[in-house]
């Protein structure tokens, strides 16, 4: 099956690649997986004022477009805040990427790993407020 | 998807742990019952290809420790795939990612010893997976029972592909 342009380019030169400190109160970690195919990918954000995430890191172990998903993905969410971020579907993805049927769930993982970032980030903000 | 239960195609109990070398003995015995060559007529002949193409599918699915957890769940009527299945708990796949972080380390560093380390704790959990599958699959283990350890049968399909790629490394630094 041959890759898209836009999925080589991602898978050659993959964006936003690393690791943000899982205990930054201001960092929300997603971590999710495919059993189906076994991937792996993590997906981190920094939000800072009014919501806005200011960087964004992903690691993924997976084939070629689990890769440039979830590179499209953090590419995607910089700037955006919280909100807006997890507007973002997996349609999205498969367009922007002209991904083949078989890897559509690629696209569904990258989403998954927005919102699981975006829920966990949440969640310590809750925490936090209760705590004080 | 078809249905047919291939232990009963081979006549062996509906167990995980089956014996390998006793399931290709049988089926080297039904596929050379089978042979579509042997028939005469024409008629019984297709039945012989229909036979024999049961008894293909049936060990392509014994012999493939995922597909035969997932027949043995489908037996008890348990859905499987990932949409049907619980998704990986987090400390879960946050262990296999950095394992999988540890081996992208060895493989960049060309540290055989290290990559055959990870691949023996790999190994070690998949065995232990493997354990809790034939205890919750055993013959008349009920379906409530089987479910409960469904999860293992998720680590399963991340522990070989975990080994997928310590092989294709082992290749490479050989290479």
């Amino acid at each position: 099956m041959a890759y898209s342009d836009k999925v080589i380019e991602h898978t050659e030169n993959p964006r936003n690649v690393g690791t943000l400190d899982k205990a930054d109160p201001s960092v929300g970690t997603g971590l999710v997986g495919a059993p189906a195919c076994g991937d792996v990918m993590r997906l981190q954000i920094k939000v800072g004022a009014g919501g806005v995430i200011e960087d964004a890191k992903f690691k993924t172990f997976g084939c070629g477009s689990a890769i440039a998903s979830s590179s499209l993905a953090t590419e995607w969410i910089k700037g955006k805040t919280i909100d807006e971020a997890e507007t973002i579907k997996n349609v999205d993805i498969v367009n922007e990427l002209n991904l083949p049927p078989v890897k559509i769930h690629c696209s569904v993982l990258a989403e998954d790993a927005i919102k699981s970032a975006i829920a966990d980030y949440r969640a310590k903000q809750a925490a936090r407020a209760q705590a004080k | 998807m078809s249905l047919r239960d291939p232990f009963a195609t081979f006549g062996l109990p509906p167990r995980f742990d089956v014996n390998l070398p006793e399931l290709e003995r049988v089926h080297r015995e039904l596929s050379r019952a089978v042979h579509p060559d042997r028939v005469a007529s024409s008629a019984g002949r297709k039945d012989a290809v229909e036979r024999a193409m049961e008894v293909n599918e049936a060990f392509r699915v014994l012999r493939d420790p995922v597909k035969r957890a997932e027949a043995l769940f489908q037996l008890r009527g348990i859905e499987v795939g990932e949409t049907n299945e619980p998704k990986p708990p987090p400390d879960f796949l946050m262990e296999v990612l950095e394992q999988r972080e540890s081996l992208a380390e060895a493989r960049a560093t060309k540290d055989e010893a290290r990559v055959s380390a990870l691949e023996s704790a790999m190994r070690d959990a998949q065995k232990n997976a493997e354990a809790r599958l034939t205890a919750a699959l055993l013959p008349g283990a009920s379906a409530d029972t089987a479910k409960a350890e469904i999860g293992a049968l998720g680590e399963l399909r991340f522990y070989r592909r975990f080994l997928e790629e310590v092989s294709a490394i082992h290749d490479e630094l050989l290479g």
